[in-house]
């Protein structure tokens, strides 16, 4: 190019919609307006097709996160399943080998991937190594990810088939774990009831344990809320009335539990 | 008149040249996709970044009504989704968005693979592209816990439990991550400002740093 072609030097006195310069010798366009608006064509079509898969595929929003439900099956985004998966496979003190050491060779490779694929052949098949690592990658990675979620379907399925899993995901009043704990209103009458009758289950501070917890019940559920809940109870998981049938006597509790406004 | 203001502008500033030099650069014709169709795998980088802008405004949108504290985080998702004037379409847009973000980077870091482009002069653009696709996956990483359903606060607490796995450092690293004993109120405000301030500014700094590169190397020629 020589360098009254330079579009460079010309800059100053250019007019602004200037069209182009050698542009059928050898195919080049200037970027703007002429390459980026095809280029747009490709955009739009891009984001047309976008917007169409998100109208069609509403997001859900699963349960309140519930730090006491350790039966929940956690599984991580799709594109972390890999991963996830390629740690199951290290037994034992083999996941600081798995969690650890892999990742951060394999990060390496990536960015020093240049230095170690150094010569100046560019095509693939020219630096065979290279391009069946990158192959190799990129099916076990797709394996591991199928693998991921087939198992994890299965666990899932396996445990909702089972039935008696304390998933917490169909609770009434949903408490959202206060920070506070204290008991409140412990001289109310229900206080001692429900400390014979339900902390067994839900703990002596409404910790939970075999149920969930109760802390903060008292801000999501009223008294005349609660008591049908509780006369009913969850069978078989919680007895009806929590095995109390005097009728008064739940009210107390209910109107004690209405108070837990632990925040 | 739009003349005309550019001109009084223009004569102050003298910015045509800055869009000039942009502008006038010369795309070559192996990586234009109305001379060859199958150049269309060169249109990755740039689509990666438009569903990135994509990203950015509709998250915009989302933290005006999201609120970072374990009591209303939730619900005020519940409410973007359920209440909010087109609400769960901009929630639909994230969402999917980050997916597909995740896609188009992975699809355009095969084409620079497959097609040597990281080889000299451009290696450094190629570990500034490794940078980037980390920042990409810490997006997701963080951006997952914030709806604070089941499906996050789990996720979350075994991402933390294997970074404990790590040797000798894996400790503070949980620790770094989670903000306490466990999963809870300091996880949530920490990947909020994670998602939403750290991994935008180191995001739109590599961007620049990126383009930049491809701008003074020139994209690679024909294989
Ligand atoms: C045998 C153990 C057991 C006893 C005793 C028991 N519960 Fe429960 N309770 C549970 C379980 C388990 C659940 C969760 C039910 C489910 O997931 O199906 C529950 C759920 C609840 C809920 C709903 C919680 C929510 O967040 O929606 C309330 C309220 C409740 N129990 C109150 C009581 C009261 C009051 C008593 C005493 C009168 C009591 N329970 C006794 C096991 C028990
Ligand atoms: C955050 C997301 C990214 C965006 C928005 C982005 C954007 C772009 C764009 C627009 C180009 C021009 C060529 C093309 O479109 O193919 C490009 C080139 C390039 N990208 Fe990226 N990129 C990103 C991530 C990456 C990653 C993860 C890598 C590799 C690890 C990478 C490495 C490169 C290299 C080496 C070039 C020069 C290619 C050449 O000269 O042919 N980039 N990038």
């Amino acid at each position: 190019m020589s360098s009254s072609e330079d579009p460079r030097e010309k800059l100053s006195d250019a007019p602004r919609h200037r069209r182009t310069y050698r542009e059928l010798h050898d195919g080049r366009e200037p970027f703007f307006p002429n390459f980026l608006l095809k280029e747009w064509i490709i955009g739009a079509m891009f984001i047309v097709g976008f917007l169409i898969w998100v109208l069609l595929n509403k997001v859900g929003l699963g349960s309140i996160a519930n730090p006491n439900d350790s039966s929940y099956i956690p599984v991580p985004d799709w594109y972390f399943l890999f991963l996830y998966q390629a740690l199951k496979y290290y037994p034992g003190n083999g996941e600081v080998f798995g969690a650890f050491l892999v990742p951060v060779i394999v990060t390496l490779l990536l960015i020093f991937l240049p230095w170690i694929d150094w010569s100046k052949n560019r095509r693939p098949f020219k630096r065979p190594l290279a391009t069946a690592s990158m192959v190799l990658v990129i099916i076990m990675m797709s394996w591991l990810t199928a693998e991921a979620w087939a198992q994890h379907q299965a666990e899932v399925g396996g445990s909702a088939a089972g039935g008696s899993s304390s998933s917490t995901s169909g609770l009434p009043f949903a408490v959202q774990h206060p920070t506070s704990t204290a008991l409140m209103a412990t001289s109310m009458p229900g206080y001692q009831l429900f400390e014979n009758t339900c902390a067994g289950c839900h703990g002596q501070n409404l910790e939970g344990s075999v149920g969930p917890e109760l802390r903060g019940i008292g801000n999501v559920a009223s008294s005349s809320q609660l008591l049908p809940v509780i006369t009913k109870g969850f069978p078989p998981n919680m007895p009806p009335g929590g095995g109390l049938t005097n009728k008064s006597q739940l009210q107390q509790i209910a109107d004690w539990l209405s108070q837990q406004k632990q925040k | 008149m739009i003349k005309r203001t550019y001109d009084w502008i223009d004569e102050r500033l003298n910015i045509t040249p800055l869009w000039r030099d942009i502008a006038d650069h010369e795309v070559p014709a192996h990586v234009n996709p109305a001379t060859k169709m199958s150049a269309f795998v060169y249109c990755f980088g740039g689509l990666t970044f438009l569903i990135i802008v994509t990203q950015i405004l509709s998250g915009m949108f989302l933290s005006m009504y999201y609120v970072p504290d374990i009591n209303n985080a939730y619900y005020s998702v519940q409410y973007i989704t359920n209440q909010v004037l087109l609400g769960n379409v901009v929630r639909g847009m994230h969402f999917w968005g980050a997916s597909l973000t995740i896609i188009m980077v992975f699809l355009h870091m095969l084409r620079v693979f497959f097609t040597g482009a990281y080889k000299a002069p451009r290696e450094l653009n190629w570990v500034v592209g490794v940078l980037l696709f980390f920042i990409v996956l810490a997006f997701g990483f963080t951006g997952y816990l914030l709806p604070w359903d089941q499906k996050a606060y789990w996720a979350t607490s075994v991402g933390a439990q294997i970074a404990e796995q790590v040797p000798i450092l894996g400790p503070y690293i949980r620790l770094l991550l989670v903000g306490g004993s466990t999963v809870g109120a300091l996880t949530l405000t920490r990947f909020f400002a994670i998602h939403v301030f750290f991994l935008p500014a180191a995001l739109l700094v590599l961007l620049g740093a990126h383009f930049l590169m491809i701008r003074k190397a020139g994209i690679a020629g024909p294989m």
